[in-house]
């Protein structure tokens, strides 16, 4: 005959398995599938943003990376005073961090939609990218 | 048991832990495998079980993971220092708590049944919740700074990736608890020599290895 306490870590391993699936089946569900970046609102494919910005290369813990410098997109985009916002960088899976201008201008966006930074911690670094709002 | 003893026990099993971190874990990383799953699912359980059965000390699990967050601080492959730093040092103090209830003869894990859950309990728990402290306390350590808005929108994303450390954990927990009646002591003359000798190869090993990358 099991204790409460076995009881009760049954229930709980029950429940956290139940997160963990109803969780899985909600990422899965309202993943975001898009060819484009939105980025202050328009969309852009990475072929017309890659047209229009600099390219640049990066030294990170990684080796070196390659894409368009960030900082050189949101002038090229039109942003108005860009050291004015924070960005929120959005993935498509729904992971999103924000950062400052003083880091946004260090990075890059690669042809494969991924924002790297070469001076932070892999935490901000974004893999399928869909959005970058202006805030 | 003697402090020193314990101590010594710490940093042997924080050592295992770490170097197991930097080294295999990394491997897997390469190579595609789920590395943080397998990592606290397989590695992370199996040192913190297996010492508080043999050690039977309150406060030992939370050592371990601060001396294997140090050594992953070390890491001489690629990744995320920082994060999977304070990650298994919140592991370690997670562990701590969860366990805090059952007893050092794990007396309320009789059943395989109860075995299996406390083990699907214990690696989604401290996975998910290294995983959520490590998304607060970088941006916060690392200077951009925390935004509340971002980790809410994240937690879907975390709270399912504990589903496989989970299994994970529900499948080793009672291996490890199937093996508690081995015979792991060593003779008092071989303790020291042994559990220093160890972690001073693990530590040579990982330090090394980033000095000689880094270099």
């Amino acid at each position: 005959m099991p204790s409460g306490k076995e009881k009760i870590i049954s229930i709980l391993a029950i429940s956290v398995l139940l997160l963990g699936v109803s969780s899985a089946l909600y990422v899965n569900a309202t993943q975001i599938d898009k060819d484009t970046i939105t980025i202050n609102g328009f969309e852009y494919t990475i072929n017309q943003l890659f047209s229009i910005t600099t390219k640049r290369n990066i030294e990170t813990d990684e080796g070196e990376k390659t894409g368009i410098a960030l900082d050189d997109l949101m002038i090229k985009i039109g942003v108005n005073c860009p050291s004015c916002h924070k960005y929120i960088i959005k993935a498509q899976d729904k992971y999103q961090q924000t950062v400052s201008w003083d880091i946004l201008k260090t990075g890059i966006l690669t042809d494969y939609s991924r924002v790297i930074f070469p001076d932070t911690a892999h935490t901000f670094w974004i893999r399928d990218v869909f959005e970058i709002e202006v805030k | 048991m003697s402090k020193i003893k314990i101590f010594a026990g710490i940093l042997l099993f924080g050592s295992l832990w770490g170097f197991s971190e930097c080294i295999i874990g990394s491997r897997l990383s390469d190579i595609g495998v789920p590395a943080g799953a397998i990592m606290t699912g397989f590695f992370a359980l199996t040192f913190l079980v297996i010492s508080r059965m043999s050690y039977k000390q309150p406060g030992m699990q939370l050592g371990m993971g601060i001396i294997a967050g140090i050594l992953r601080l070390f890491n001489p492959f690629v990744g995320c220092h920082i994060c999977s730093a304070l990650a298994i040092m919140a592991e370690g103090a997670i562990f701590e708590i969860l366990w805090y209830k059952i007893s050092f003869d794990l007396g309320e894990l009789r059943s395989i049944t109860t075995q299996v859950s406390m083990g699907i309990l214990t690696s989604y728990i401290v996975y998910v919740g290294g995983f959520t402290l490590t998304q607060i306390l970088t941006p916060i350590i690392s200077g951009p700074g925390f935004y509340f808005e971002n980790l809410i929108a994240i937690m879907p994303n975390i709270f399912s990736s504990g589903l496989l450390p989970a299994l994970i954990g529900g499948s080793v927990l009672p291996a490890i608890i199937l093996v508690k009646n081995v015979d792991f002591t060593i003779k008092d003359r071989l303790y020291y020599p042994t559990t220093i000798g160890v972690s001073l190869l693990c530590w040579f090993i990982v330090v090394g290895s980033w000095f000689w990358i880094n270099t």
